[in-house]
């Protein structure tokens, strides 16, 4: 990067964590100067600054068209009580963040890098990102810090700092369209036409070629420092993922995870949701030879006047039935479930309508979220009604969808995906169903199965694609990795998918993917021991205690567990296990609300 | 506490102490107690992970103890599900395993406590054995059974190995210590010889120059202060005779027994006992990892907490596996290896006193094809 750009921001606690690495020195490429929340902005107004670090009532009073740095902030998604939080001020609202809370159900959005139009670019915001990543990792510090130069309690103001959240994605986008609503209808605040975030963030169609930095001739550091920088949460580039990959031995590389895992999730809390996952079809034209589940069709002869009509070739294809799916769900909901993961085979005879309808008629009568229709599923409904992916989206959100699971990922890079499922969707429809998706609020997971014959590169690859796009969105809630079960399938291959390769592959996802908050462990196909163990390689997740599962089941993973089995394994482990929902919201504690013991069929 | 006050006492030397061990099952970390266990276990073996291909006969289940865990005895001959071996049987047994791949380098013989077979049934069936493959290590009878066979055959100890050994053992298995507490062996295995009369057993043997190997059964009523008191135990006897080979912990197995309303130790229970028995157990060579009960992917984990050494390629188990045990019964060697190698550790092939019998290449000399892809740096292309 050239010249420096000059940046301004307020002598703040709550901003601390933002500006750590540029204040320390550790991201070139910002001059930073300290002022006060109205001096920040009218600098930024006057053009001294480029970007500032602003409070939200600030940034609605800029008198120019500001454009917001996407993926961080200061926001409060959780309630806080501390001595600081007049740091947080809604002004002209009258209430408080709690209040806030309270009132709207989304997060209060305190402090934004705002900025103008050409003031931050791809290297920029990676660099701003960078500098949160290495706050994050010393709150201790900073409070201390802090509490030297101004006074006040350490134990209020780190605890001040761990209440906050630093993300903003699109539930605190959401969080501040409302909060300019109402300042604008409540107090006359000028409303702007839309909150614009920088340009770089929707640009790349493609995303761009990583450019992996190589420096020629330069020594090596240590693989001790490279992890002590990666537990410490500075930004691991290709070539150092590719050597700890190679070379950290296992329990260097859990060490450094755990360490991530705990600077990201300091409360000891692991979470795991109650869902059931219902496969609707296992009608599929996809055929990825990975897969067991699914069965072919063929076409038939059409109908007078109808449309095409696709039969299964074999006596087990099914789609279930309006009744069937009734009586899975109100299963679901009586066993304290909470959400429906629904996928299925690619079934060319449901149209997108199909879907709308299903949505619609779950909405209706069941309390239940829908995480549903996996990348694969939504490209090739496109496809079929001819509609942009966008536009499917969008109907489907109307009908109801409220998050789409990250599955079909596989390897996300074509020489994998040719060789293993040469119909599925590319790793570029791939990311940009997950980018229309973030783009239109929805949160979605991330996944990765390995054991395909890739190589280490194919791996990282993978992962920085995935960062890459989170860098943009911040739209993912989670990533999920687990090795190919091949038991049975079509694919002959003697790929290592032991137990030390998921655990060493899981703890380098936990230091690669700094920037997707959770990790979850996959103990469906691990077994609950080693499930319970990779929550000390960085794992904070342990899935769902699922009512049923058809698709690794069939390929030789036959683990099952209660939500008593997981409580177990989760507190044997030393953490403290929760309820959450899709969002990676904590439910009220067990036994607060709804049936405290869950057993699936399969266990009871 | 201070984990680095464990770690000086291991550099220096110093042996481990009740509570070292207490605060090591209580630590929180259990990477850093891994760590320290792995440092143990790679100063004594490097990177080599052993194994050996034996055979297991378990030539009857019909016995007189009724153990609370076991899932495997059955009181009288002629309940369902109860057998006996006749003597053929068994060496049919060992002539199938002949015609097949390597001959195995030892046979594992652990039993019911059966109060209705003469004494020549056991010297015959290891004689008979010895016939059919000379070269055969016979590790037979767990201490239990010998104090048994001391009790019900009206001989002594140093009597019963004897006999034994002239038929042709060799070692004695390490089975039947489960935890030597009182208070445990009451509620779990009333019926089986006490600590002391375990101990007495193997200290005999040793010093008739026979090897054995030692066990805990974890994870049922036991306390945490209780397993460690157990490791120092055979921790004494070992600076005492020096016979003991290898300790293998075995965790308690809940399905089909009267324990079963307890719950199975978790993967990290059974990945800290490993690593805590690696550090406790400073005078006991090799730690070894029974995938049969703990499960292959627990078991190769073990290799990164203290175990050096993964149980052979087992034709057939029973115990474990009426005990709800999912493992397979029998791993092919080259999927042992495999699993030794995925782990970042080198597979060794051992006889049973821990001789090399086979490693690197000539483990495996026809390796399947595999093709690696190049690996292909963007920056490169």
């Amino acid at each position: 990067m050239t010249a420096s750009v000059r940046v301004a921001a307020p002598p703040l606690l709550s901003a601390r964590p933002l500006t750590f690495g540029i204040e320390s020195g550790a991201v070139p490429g910002f001059e930073l100067s300290w002022a006060d929340a109205e001096t920040c902005a009218r600098q930024l107004e006057e053009g001294t600054v480029a970007l500032a670090l602003l409070p939200t009532t600030h940034y609605l009073g800029l008198a120019f068209d500001a454009r917001v740095v996407p993926a961080i902030a200061a926001t409060v998604d959780a309630p806080i009580s501390s001595t600081f939080t007049e740091e947080l001020t809604l002004a002209p609202l009258p209430d408080d963040a709690q209040g806030w809370l309270r009132r709207t159900g989304l997060p209060f959005v305190s402090l934004v890098w705002v900025g103008h139009a050409d003031a931050v670019d791809l290297n920029r915001a990676a660099g701003l990102a960078r500098s949160l990543g290495l706050g994050l990792s010393r709150l201790r510090d900073l409070a201390r810090d802090h509490m030297a130069k101004h006074g006040g309690s350490l134990l209020d103001g780190e605890a001040f700092l761990a209440g906050l959240s630093y993300r903003l994605g699109a539930r605190e986008l959401a969080g501040l369209a409302a909060f300019v609503e109402q300042a604008h209808a409540m107090h006359g605040v000028p409303r702007r036409a839309s909150i614009r975030l920088f340009d770089y963030a929707f640009l790349p169609e493609k995303p761009q070629a990583v450019v992996w930095p190589r420096a020629a001739g330069a020594a090596q550091p240590s693989l001790d420092s490279v992890l002590a920088d990666a537990a410490a949460g500075e930004r691991l580039s290709p070539d150092q993922a590719l050597r700890l990959h190679e070379e950290a031995p296992l329990l260097d590389l859990g060490y450094a995870a755990d360490q991530r895992r705990q600077s990201l999730h300091p409360s000891n809390l692991v979470t795991y949701i109650i869902d059931r996952n219902v496969n609707y079809t296992n009608l599929c034209v996809t055929a990825c030879k990975f897969c067991n589940f699914y069965r072919p069709v063929s076409k038939s002869p059409k109908p007078e006047g109808g449309s095409d009509v696709y039969l299964s070739r074999d006596s087990d294809g099914y789609t279930l039935s309006r009744a069937r799916l009734a009586q899975k769900f109100y299963e679901t909901v009586s066993l304290g479930g909470i959400q429906i993961l629904l996928q299925g085979g690619v079934n060319p005879n449901l149209r997108l309508s199909y879907y709308e309808d299903l949505f619609r008629w779950i909405k209706a009568n069941f309390p239940l979220a829908l995480h549903a229709l996996s990348p694969e599923e939504v490209s090739f409904i496109a496809k079929l009604e001819g509609l942009s992916i966008g536009k499917v989206l969008e109907r489907l959100v109307a009908a109801g969808l409220d998050s789409l699971p990250g599955g079909g990922a596989e390897i996300l890079d074509d020489e994998i995906r040719r060789r293993i499922s040469p119909l599925k969707c590319s790793t570029d429809t791939w990311l940009a169903v997950m980018r229309e998706a973030h783009a239109l609020g929805l949160r979605t997971t991330s996944t990765m199965v390995f054991g395909f014959g890739e190589n280490p590169g194919h791996i990282v690859r993978h992962f920085e694609r995935l960062r890459a796009l989170q860098d943009q969105t911040s739209g993912f809630t989670a990533f999920i990795c687990w090795p190919f079960q091949a038991e049975g399938t079509r694919l002959k291959l003697s790929d290592d998918t032991s137990a030390h390769r998921y655990l060493r592959t899981f703890a380098l996802s936990r230091l690669y993917l700094d920037n997707i908050p959770n990790l979850q462990v996959s103990w469906p196909t691990m077994g609950p021991s080693i499930g319970q163990v990779a929550l000390r390689f960085g794992g904070n997740d342990f899935g769902s205690a699922m009512i049923e599962e058809n698709v690794v089941s069939q390929a030789g993973a036959v683990f099952s567990l209660s939500a008593a089995d997981i409580e177990r394994c989760v507190t044997h482990a030393g953490f403290v296990p929760r309820r959450r929902n899709m969002r990676y919201e904590l439910l009220p504690e067990s036994g607060a609300a709804g049936p405290v013991r869950v057993h699936s069929p399969a266990a009871a | 506490m201070r984990l680095s006050d464990i770690e000086e006492k291991l550099r220096a030397g110093v042996p481990l102490d009740f509570h070292d061990g207490v605060a090591l099952f209580h630590y929180p970390d259990i990477l850093e107690v891994g760590r320290l266990a792995n440092q143990v276990r790679e100063k004594l073996h490097g990177q080599r992970t052993y194994f050996n291909r034996n055979l297991h006969i378990n030539a009857t289940n019909v016995c007189v103890a009724s153990c609370r865990f076991c899932s495997f005895a059955r009181l009288k001959p002629g309940d369902p599900g109860a057998y006996t071996m006749s003597l053929e049987q068994a060496w049919q047994r060992l002539r199938d395993r002949m015609t097949v791949g390597k001959p195995v380098t030892e046979i594992h013989i652990v039993n019911g406590l059966h109060d209705g077979l003469p004494f020549s049934y056991y010297t015959d069936l290891l004689a008979g054995l010895k016939r059919i493959h000379p070269q055969v290590h016979l590790k037979a009878f767990t201490a239990v059974e010998i104090f048994f066979f001391h009790q019900h055959y009206g001989m002594s100890v140093a009597d019963v190995l004897g006999q034994l050994c002239a038929a042709g053992l060799d070692s004695l298995p390490g089975g039947g210590a489960e935890i030597f507490a009182e208070r445990v062996r009451r509620k779990v295995c009333p019926d089986k010889c006490d600590a002391a009369e375990w101990m007495d057993v193997h200290r005999t043997a040793h010093r008739m120059g026979l090897r054995s190997n030692c066990t805990m059964l974890y994870g049922h009523i036991e306390t945490v202060e209780e397993r460690v008191l157990h490791l120092l135990q055979l921790r004494d006897l070992q600076s005492e005779t020096g016979g003991f080979q290898t300790f293998i912990p075995l965790a308690f197995h809940p399905d089909g027994n009267a324990l079963q309303k307890l719950p199975a130790p978790t993967g990290i229970e059974d990945l800290r006992t490993f690593a805590v028995a690696r550090l406790v157990l400073h005078n006991i060579p090799h730690v070894k990892a029974y995938w049969v009960m703990l499960g292959l992917k627990t078991a190769q984990t073990a290799q990164w907490f203290g175990a050096d050494d993964l149980d052979g390629t087992v034709q057939e188990e029973r115990i474990y596996h009426m005990a709800g045990a999912d493992t397979p019964q029998g791993l092919a060697l080259s999927e042992l290896v495999h699993l030794i190698e995925q782990a970042g550790r080198l597979p060794v092939e051992r006889d049973t006193l821990y001789n090399v019998v086979a490693e690197g290449e000539a483990l495996l000399p026809k390796r399947p094809f595999r093709r690696p892809l190049p690996v292909v740096r963007e920056a490169e292309t």
